[in-house]
């Protein structure tokens, strides 16, 4: 698992128009969320196939709490931006993440994302709000402390909406 | 050998331990919960954990947590500090059962000395005169009541888990103690998680007066004297000296000699503090085994140079005492004031929030343990204690002295502390004369003693 921002926006080269909504949401947004994330940009829009793709950064969403202290945090500041809301470990432990718990994954509100293991008993780390996942912060069998940052979620705004006018094949980024 | 040691507690206690760590060439990691990630001990660790949220039930009293902390972050040790999980017999036997060393007496000592009114009865057989009391745990207010009329009022009721002076309450009719009892139990189970109380007769004037005792797994052990813990405000110790100014020599060498004998041949081990009520005539009766590192053990440091914490890592970790009485040596005196967030204008209501401006004092025979630095947020959520300023000099009237200047030039500023109050203490014929009990305070009450702190306090 990785929280790296992707580099290459994948286009899509479906002509069906359903097949290219499942292409979209399962390539080219997780792809975007990153990019996006990695950007200093408000607001992203691509354009393909007849799609047209605009994601928008919550700027209501709550900031994180600041996690100093942690031993992961410590010298290199808190790795969650102050973007989204993040899963935090609800003790100290070793983490367990589910195997869907990976970048671009859309998860709501109270879905269970893996567990921590306080000596031999699982406590649930649990989604605090509907979005995407956009970083995972821990590895599978780390040692993590309470409070401690899991993975990050996205409040995105998507929108999709058929565009006529969109004829070319390729993404194109477009900076509002 | 002990080679890692997660420290389970907070303030100054934590700052004590790391310290000690430090000194032993041990590497500690200090656990805290999220009020605490500010926190003195974990701005100097080199390693902290946080265990939960604020509140110390699923914090700093909780044992899965702790542990769980410990093996996470490789220590092979647990230092409890006071208070929270440090009595606690059955985390010291989770504790072991996880291969990792609890920095205190060994499970079957804690839970043979868990039960005050079981170690009332341990001691007693060994001979030590014990204040008379209930026998066994109250089961409920009729046998309470029944317990009171054989012992005979004023009584204080105590819990059988409990320190600190927390669920206690003098009663001195029937009418008293049934209302005193739903208290004490409510307070001891918030405490402790445990609310079963004893009866102790209540001794008019006395004195409160504890012993040190150092003791290995193989039965050698050593006292470091005594301490006289009698200033106290309802049951909550505020000044601590040594040697005490009440008993005379041939007193105390036989109290500290009992003590030792008694704590040796009933099995206890680590270190502990055995209290005693001493009357107006030098007697003493036995109250209570504190199987833990104290609040006041440094007046005990100053006295005899004996580095208590260092040793009590020593002694969990196995190793032997390594030496007997005649090599401890008890030098002047020593007087401890507890710095407390607490307005003593307002019945010392505990006091929260940020300290603007912190300056110890200094000079010889000063020694300061704190948590405080400038700017440090004293959170609502625990015990007020923000330090002790401990006096060493070389007989009483000299620490006294040497008090007063001290407490001049301690500034906390931006939150009320009781340093007024320790300096009327300073300035009260009874105090100074030595000859007080328990009741000084209680007795001639805070106001009256506030009247008194001298118009020429500016430092």
């Amino acid at each position: 698992m990785s929280d790296e921002p992707v580099g290459q926006v994948p286009a899509s080269a479906s002509k069906e128009p359903r097949d290219g909504l499942d292409a979209l949401t399962e390539e080219v947004l997780p792809a975007l969320i990153a990019r996006l994330r990695a950007s200093r940009l408000g607001e992203l829009e691509v354009r393909t196939d007849g799609w047209r793709i605009r994601l928008r950064r919550d700027g209501t969403a709550t900031l994180p709490r600041s996690a100093s202290g942690s031993p992961a945090a410590d010298g290199a500041g808190d790795p969650v931006d102050l973007i989204g809301s993040v899963a935090r470990a609800p003790a100290v432990g070793y983490f367990m993440p589910l195997p869907d718990l990976v970048v671009g994954h859309s998860v709501q509100l109270g879905d269970l994302l893996g567990s921590i293991d306080v000596l031999g008993i699982v406590q649930d780390v649990t989604a605090p709000s509907d979005g995407i996942i956009s970083r995972v912060l821990a590895e599978d069998g780390q040692a993590v402390e309470y409070g401690q940052p899991l993975a990050g979620i996205d409040p995105l705004e998507a929108e999709f909406e058929a565009d006529d006018t969109a004829t070319g094949s390729e993404a194109e980024v477009v900076d509002r | 050998m002990i080679e890692r040691v997660l420290i389970a507690n907070r303030g100054e206690i934590a700052v004590r331990i790391l310290r000690a760590c430090r000194s032993m060439g041990i590497e500690a990691v200090v656990a805290h919960s999220e009020a605490d990630t500010e926190s003195r001990a974990v701005r100097m660790a080199d390693e902290s954990i946080c265990i939960g949220p604020a509140e110390s039930a699923r914090s700093y009293l909780s044992a899965a947590a702790v542990i769980s902390a410990a093996l996470v972050s490789g220590c092979d040790a647990i230092h409890p500090g006071y208070g929270f999980l440090s009595e606690d017999g059955g985390f010291a036997e989770m504790t072991r059962a996880h291969d990792l060393t609890f920095i205190g007496p060994s499970p079957e000592v804690l839970e043979r000395f868990a039960s005050k009114a079981g170690t009332r009865e341990l001691v007693a057989a060994q001979g030590l005169p014990v204040v008379p009391g209930s026998v066994g745990m109250l089961r409920d207010d009729a046998h309470a009541l029944a317990e009171a009329e054989r012992v005979g009022y004023p009584l204080l009721i105590k819990p059988s888990a409990g320190g600190g002076g927390k669920g206690m309450r003098m009663a001195r009719t029937p009418r008293e103690l049934q209302q005193a009892l739903t208290v004490c139990r409510s307070e001891a189970r918030a405490a402790f998680g445990d609310d079963s109380l004893y009866l102790e007769k209540w001794l008019e004037q006395t004195r409160h007066v504890e012993v040190q005792v150092l003791i290995d797994k193989y039965g050698q052990g050593v006292h470091i004297g005594e301490r006289d813990c009698s200033v106290q405000r309802r049951h909550q110790k505020l000044v601590e000296e040594s040697p005490s100014p009440a008993i005379d020599d041939a007193t105390r060498v036989e109290l500290a000699e009992a003590a030792i004998r008694v704590a040796v041949a009933a099995g206890y081990q680590n270190v502990g503090t055995l209290e005693f009520l001493v009357d107006g005539e030098g007697r003493y009766f036995f109250i209570e085994i504190n199987a833990r590192i104290q609040v006041e053990h440094p007046v005990t440091e100053m006295l005899s140079g004996i580095d208590i914490v260092a040793e009590q890592i020593r002694l969990a970790a196995g190793e032997k005492l390594g030496y007997g009485q005649e090599a401890v040596r008890l030098r002047g005196h020593a007087i401890e004031f507890r710095i407390n967030a607490e307005d003593v204008k307002a019945d010392f209501q505990p006091q929260a929030g940020l300290v603007e401006h912190y300056v110890p004092p200094g000079g010889a025979g000063i020694r300061m343990e704190t948590h405080l630095y400038s700017g440090y947020d004293v959170p609502p959520y625990y015990d007020s204690l923000l330090g002790k300023l401990i006096i060493w000099a070389p007989d009483r009237e000299a620490a006294m002295a040497r008090s007063r200047v001290a407490l001049r030039e301690l500034l906390v500023e931006g939150i009320e502390t009781n340093i007024p109050f320790h300096r009327a203490i300073l300035e009260d014929e009874t105090f100074l004369s030595g000859g007080f009990d328990t009741n000084l305070l209680d007795r001639k009450g805070a106001a009256a003693f506030l009247s008194a702190v001298p118009t020429d306090e500016q430092a």
